[in-house]
Protein backbone atom coordinates (compact mmCIF):
# COMPACT_ATOMS: atom_id res chain seq x y z
CA UNK A 1 0.00 0.00 0.00
CA UNK A 2 1.48 3.41 -0.92
CA UNK A 3 2.14 5.90 1.90
CA UNK A 4 -0.48 8.03 0.00
CA UNK A 5 -3.69 5.88 0.18
CA UNK A 6 -2.26 5.09 4.06
CA UNK A 7 -2.38 8.77 5.00
CA UNK A 8 -5.75 8.89 3.09
CA UNK A 9 -7.25 6.02 4.89
CA UNK A 10 -5.99 7.74 8.45
CA UNK A 11 -7.62 10.97 7.17
CA UNK A 12 -10.98 9.36 6.60
CA UNK A 13 -10.99 7.91 10.08
CA UNK A 14 -9.77 10.83 11.58
CA UNK A 15 -12.71 13.14 10.41
CA UNK A 16 -15.14 9.98 11.41
CA UNK A 17 -13.67 9.90 15.08
CA UNK A 18 -13.89 13.80 15.64
CA UNK A 19 -17.44 13.83 13.93
CA UNK A 20 -18.35 11.11 16.94
CA UNK A 21 -16.88 13.35 19.33
CA UNK A 22 -18.59 16.53 18.01
CA UNK A 23 -21.80 14.34 18.47
CA UNK A 24 -21.14 13.41 21.91
CA UNK A 25 -20.33 17.06 22.71
CA UNK A 26 -23.64 18.16 21.35
CA UNK A 27 -25.86 15.59 23.41
CA UNK A 28 -23.86 17.13 26.18
CA UNK A 29 -24.67 20.05 25.65
CA UNK A 30 -28.38 19.48 25.34
CA UNK A 31 -28.75 17.68 28.86
CA UNK A 32 -27.38 21.48 29.88
CA UNK A 33 -29.50 23.28 27.60
CA UNK A 34 -32.62 21.30 29.20
CA UNK A 35 -31.65 20.77 32.78
CA UNK A 36 -29.93 24.08 33.33
CA UNK A 37 -30.79 27.06 30.71
CA UNK A 38 -34.50 26.47 30.13
CA UNK A 39 -34.79 26.34 33.90
CA UNK A 40 -32.82 30.29 34.14
CA UNK A 41 -34.92 31.29 31.58
CA UNK A 42 -38.30 30.57 32.54
CA UNK A 43 -37.22 31.09 36.36
CA UNK A 44 -36.81 34.69 34.97
CA UNK A 45 -39.84 34.86 33.11
CA UNK A 46 -42.33 33.46 35.67
CA UNK A 47 -40.91 35.90 38.21
CA UNK A 48 -41.20 38.97 35.81
CA UNK A 49 -44.95 37.52 35.49
CA UNK A 50 -45.17 36.75 39.33
CA UNK A 51 -44.55 40.17 39.85
CA UNK A 52 -46.74 41.76 37.66
CA UNK A 53 -49.86 39.80 38.59
CA UNK A 54 -48.69 41.03 42.22
CA UNK A 55 -48.63 44.19 41.50
CA UNK A 56 -51.85 44.53 39.78
CA UNK A 57 -53.40 42.66 42.51
CA UNK A 58 -51.85 45.60 44.80
CA UNK A 59 -53.51 48.24 42.88
CA UNK A 60 -56.78 47.19 43.43
CA UNK A 61 -57.85 45.55 39.80
CA UNK A 62 -60.82 45.86 38.80
CA UNK A 63 -62.66 44.37 41.20
CA UNK A 64 -65.54 41.06 40.78
CA UNK A 65 -64.88 37.74 40.65
CA UNK A 66 -64.77 37.40 36.78
CA UNK A 67 -61.54 40.10 37.08
CA UNK A 68 -59.76 37.34 38.92
CA UNK A 69 -59.27 34.87 35.82
CA UNK A 70 -57.10 37.34 33.71
CA UNK A 71 -54.36 36.98 30.92
CA UNK A 72 -51.82 37.26 33.93
CA UNK A 73 -52.96 34.47 35.22
CA UNK A 74 -55.32 33.17 38.16
CA UNK A 75 -52.80 32.93 41.26
CA UNK A 76 -50.06 31.16 42.80
CA UNK A 77 -50.32 27.35 44.19
CA UNK A 78 -48.15 27.11 47.30
CA UNK A 79 -46.90 23.28 47.98
CA UNK A 80 -44.79 23.36 51.37
CA UNK A 81 -43.88 19.54 50.68
CA UNK A 82 -41.75 20.77 46.93
CA UNK A 83 -40.47 23.49 48.83
CA UNK A 84 -41.18 27.36 49.09
CA UNK A 85 -41.47 28.33 45.73
CA UNK A 86 -45.08 29.81 44.68
CA UNK A 87 -46.07 28.75 41.26
CA UNK A 88 -47.84 31.26 39.46
CA UNK A 89 -51.01 29.67 37.41
CA UNK A 90 -52.21 30.28 33.73
CA UNK A 91 -55.02 29.65 31.56
CA UNK A 92 -53.75 26.78 29.06
CA UNK A 93 -51.41 23.61 29.41
CA UNK A 94 -49.81 24.12 26.24
CA UNK A 95 -45.74 23.99 26.04
CA UNK A 96 -45.53 27.41 25.06
CA UNK A 97 -47.42 28.53 28.53
CA UNK A 98 -45.53 25.66 30.75
CA UNK A 99 -42.28 26.84 29.31
CA UNK A 100 -42.48 30.18 31.07
CA UNK A 101 -41.85 28.42 33.78
CA UNK A 102 -45.81 28.54 35.69
CA UNK A 103 -48.37 25.81 36.49
CA UNK A 104 -51.15 25.63 33.62
CA UNK A 105 -54.85 24.61 34.45
CA UNK A 106 -56.38 22.30 31.85
CA UNK A 107 -58.96 23.89 29.16
CA UNK A 108 -58.77 20.35 27.39
CA UNK A 109 -59.38 17.24 27.20
CA UNK A 110 -61.36 17.98 30.07
CA UNK A 111 -61.84 21.40 31.05
CA UNK A 112 -60.88 22.29 34.98
CA UNK A 113 -62.95 23.59 37.23
CA UNK A 114 -61.78 27.16 39.39
CA UNK A 115 -61.36 27.34 42.96
CA UNK A 116 -63.85 29.69 43.53
CA UNK A 117 -66.64 27.23 41.57
CA UNK A 118 -68.99 25.31 43.59
CA UNK A 119 -67.85 22.00 42.66
CA UNK A 120 -65.39 20.67 40.27
CA UNK A 121 -61.61 19.62 39.77
CA UNK A 122 -58.88 21.82 38.99
CA UNK A 123 -56.90 20.31 37.30
CA UNK A 124 -53.57 21.48 36.82
CA UNK A 125 -50.04 20.78 34.75
CA UNK A 126 -46.26 21.76 34.84
CA UNK A 127 -42.64 21.05 34.30
CA UNK A 128 -41.07 18.06 36.22
CA UNK A 129 -37.66 18.85 34.75
CA UNK A 130 -36.65 22.20 32.85
CA UNK A 131 -38.86 24.82 32.06
CA UNK A 132 -38.36 25.63 35.76
CA UNK A 133 -39.18 22.64 36.67
CA UNK A 134 -42.13 24.06 38.98
CA UNK A 135 -43.36 20.23 39.96
CA UNK A 136 -40.29 18.39 40.14
CA UNK A 137 -40.38 17.68 43.52
CA UNK A 138 -44.14 16.36 43.42
CA UNK A 139 -42.96 13.01 44.37
CA UNK A 140 -42.27 14.69 47.91
CA UNK A 141 -46.06 15.11 48.34
CA UNK A 142 -47.62 12.49 51.07
CA UNK A 143 -51.22 12.53 52.06
CA UNK A 144 -52.45 14.78 54.48
CA UNK A 145 -50.52 17.47 53.02
CA UNK A 146 -51.65 20.81 52.58
CA UNK A 147 -51.61 22.46 48.81
CA UNK A 148 -52.61 26.02 49.27
CA UNK A 149 -54.10 28.55 46.31
CA UNK A 150 -53.70 31.97 46.90
CA UNK A 151 -55.65 34.48 44.87
CA UNK A 152 -56.34 38.15 45.00
CA UNK A 153 -58.51 37.75 47.59
CA UNK A 154 -58.80 34.29 49.13
CA UNK A 155 -56.31 31.29 50.24
CA UNK A 156 -58.23 27.72 49.33
CA UNK A 157 -56.13 25.26 51.13
CA UNK A 158 -56.57 21.53 49.77
CA UNK A 159 -55.37 18.58 52.01
CA UNK A 160 -54.10 15.89 49.50
CA UNK A 161 -55.72 12.57 50.19
CA UNK A 162 -53.75 10.63 47.41
CA UNK A 163 -51.15 9.97 45.01
CA UNK A 164 -50.71 7.92 41.83
CA UNK A 165 -47.08 7.49 41.26
CA UNK A 166 -47.56 6.03 37.26
CA UNK A 167 -50.13 6.00 35.08
CA UNK A 168 -50.21 6.62 31.19
CA UNK A 169 -50.47 9.65 29.35
CA UNK A 170 -53.88 8.77 28.22
CA UNK A 171 -55.54 8.36 31.08
CA UNK A 172 -57.77 11.44 31.20
CA UNK A 173 -60.00 9.94 33.76
CA UNK A 174 -57.65 11.47 36.65
CA UNK A 175 -58.93 15.12 35.51
CA UNK A 176 -63.16 14.43 35.63
CA UNK A 177 -64.49 16.54 37.96
CA UNK A 178 -65.15 13.30 40.18
CA UNK A 179 -61.91 11.13 39.74
CA UNK A 180 -62.98 8.26 40.86
CA UNK A 181 -59.54 6.94 40.38
CA UNK A 182 -58.62 8.20 43.81
CA UNK A 183 -61.32 6.91 45.34
CA UNK A 184 -63.73 9.76 45.37
CA UNK A 185 -67.45 9.06 44.32
CA UNK A 186 -69.32 12.41 45.16
CA UNK A 187 -68.83 16.08 43.44
CA UNK A 188 -66.98 17.84 45.48
CA UNK A 189 -64.21 20.44 45.05
CA UNK A 190 -60.80 18.97 44.25
CA UNK A 191 -57.39 19.99 42.65
CA UNK A 192 -55.14 17.40 40.30
CA UNK A 193 -51.84 18.28 39.90
CA UNK A 194 -50.44 16.38 37.08
CA UNK A 195 -46.63 15.97 35.83
CA UNK A 196 -44.29 13.54 33.64
CA UNK A 197 -42.57 10.75 35.84
CA UNK A 198 -40.26 9.34 36.23
CA UNK A 199 -37.79 12.50 36.30
CA UNK A 200 -36.09 13.26 33.31
CA UNK A 201 -38.45 11.20 31.40
CA UNK A 202 -41.99 11.19 29.93
CA UNK A 203 -42.67 8.17 29.98
CA UNK A 204 -45.78 8.06 32.69
CA UNK A 205 -47.86 10.45 34.78
CA UNK A 206 -47.76 11.21 38.39
CA UNK A 207 -51.16 12.41 39.71
CA UNK A 208 -51.51 13.99 43.18
CA UNK A 209 -55.21 14.47 44.32
CA UNK A 210 -56.63 16.87 47.11
CA UNK A 211 -60.03 18.14 48.46
CA UNK A 212 -60.79 21.62 49.46
CA UNK A 213 -61.06 21.55 53.39
CA UNK A 214 -61.24 25.63 53.88
CA UNK A 215 -61.28 29.18 52.33
CA UNK A 216 -59.36 31.73 54.09
CA UNK A 217 -59.77 35.52 52.95
CA UNK A 218 -57.01 37.19 52.75
CA UNK A 219 -56.38 40.10 55.06
CA UNK A 220 -54.28 43.55 54.49
CA UNK A 221 -51.17 42.07 55.13
CA UNK A 222 -51.66 38.93 53.21
CA UNK A 223 -50.92 37.08 55.97
CA UNK A 224 -50.26 33.36 54.95
CA UNK A 225 -52.69 30.33 56.18
CA UNK A 226 -51.16 28.08 59.37
CA UNK A 227 -50.34 25.48 56.65
CA UNK A 228 -47.57 27.79 55.14
CA UNK A 229 -45.86 29.38 58.36
CA UNK B 1 -11.15 18.48 10.35
CA UNK B 2 -10.72 20.75 12.95
CA UNK B 3 -6.94 20.23 12.04
CA UNK B 4 -7.95 21.70 8.56
CA UNK B 5 -10.03 24.41 10.22
CA UNK B 6 -6.53 25.19 12.84
CA UNK B 7 -4.56 25.25 9.72
CA UNK B 8 -6.59 27.87 7.86
CA UNK B 9 -6.91 30.34 11.01
CA UNK B 10 -4.50 33.26 10.86
CA UNK B 11 -1.83 34.39 13.03
CA UNK B 12 0.16 32.32 15.91
CA UNK B 13 -1.23 30.09 18.59
CA UNK B 14 -2.10 32.38 20.30
CA UNK B 15 -4.21 34.03 18.17
CA UNK B 16 -5.80 31.23 16.50
CA UNK B 17 -6.45 30.03 19.79
CA UNK B 18 -8.71 33.09 20.86
CA UNK B 19 -10.29 33.14 17.50
CA UNK B 20 -11.42 29.56 18.06
CA UNK B 21 -12.55 30.00 21.13
CA UNK B 22 -14.56 33.01 19.54
CA UNK B 23 -16.43 30.28 16.80
CA UNK B 24 -17.12 27.58 20.19
CA UNK B 25 -18.89 30.29 22.20
CA UNK B 26 -20.54 31.46 18.46
CA UNK B 27 -21.57 27.93 17.72
CA UNK B 28 -22.95 27.28 21.25
CA UNK B 29 -24.72 30.98 21.39
CA UNK B 30 -26.54 29.65 17.80
CA UNK B 31 -27.21 25.99 19.08
CA UNK B 32 -28.83 27.21 22.52
CA UNK B 33 -30.53 30.21 21.13
CA UNK B 34 -32.32 28.32 17.85
CA UNK B 35 -31.16 24.78 17.22
CA UNK B 36 -32.23 23.07 21.15
CA UNK B 37 -35.59 25.29 21.04
CA UNK B 38 -36.54 23.74 17.85
CA UNK B 39 -35.70 20.58 18.67
CA UNK B 40 -36.45 19.99 21.75
CA UNK B 41 -40.54 19.76 20.84
CA UNK B 42 -39.19 17.15 18.15
CA UNK B 43 -38.37 14.96 21.20
CA UNK B 44 -40.51 13.11 23.83
CA UNK B 45 -39.05 14.55 27.32
CA UNK B 46 -40.84 17.33 28.37
CA UNK B 47 -44.60 16.11 28.10
CA UNK B 48 -46.46 16.89 31.42
CA UNK B 49 -50.13 16.50 30.58
CA UNK B 50 -52.74 13.87 30.49
CA UNK B 51 -54.17 13.92 26.87
CA UNK B 52 -56.37 11.28 25.28
CA UNK B 53 -55.93 12.49 21.61
CA UNK B 54 -51.87 12.79 21.66
CA UNK B 55 -48.93 11.99 23.75
CA UNK B 56 -48.23 15.73 24.63
CA UNK B 57 -50.23 19.25 24.48
CA UNK B 58 -47.83 20.61 22.05
CA UNK B 59 -49.09 21.68 18.50
CA UNK B 60 -45.63 19.95 17.01
CA UNK B 61 -46.46 16.77 19.18
CA UNK B 62 -50.17 16.74 17.55
CA UNK B 63 -48.80 16.57 14.02
CA UNK B 64 -46.45 13.83 15.13
CA UNK B 65 -49.68 11.94 16.41
CA UNK B 66 -51.20 12.33 13.35
CA UNK B 67 -48.72 11.03 11.21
Amino acid sequence: MSSRARSRIAGVISVFGELLITAGVLLGLFVVYSLWWTNVLADREASRQSERMRDGWAEGGAGGPGALDTKDGIGFLHVPAMGDDEVLVKKGTEPKDLNDGIAGYYTKPIKSALPWNAKGNFTLAAHRDGHGAKFHNIHKIKEGDPIVFETRDTWYVYKVYETLPETSKYNVNVLKPVPEQSGKTEAGRYITLTTCTPVFTSNYRYIVWGELVREVKVDRDRTKPAELR
Amino acid sequence: MYGWIWRRLPGNAWVRAVISLVLILAVVYVLFQYVFPWAEPLLPFGDVTVDGASAGAGAGREEGAAR
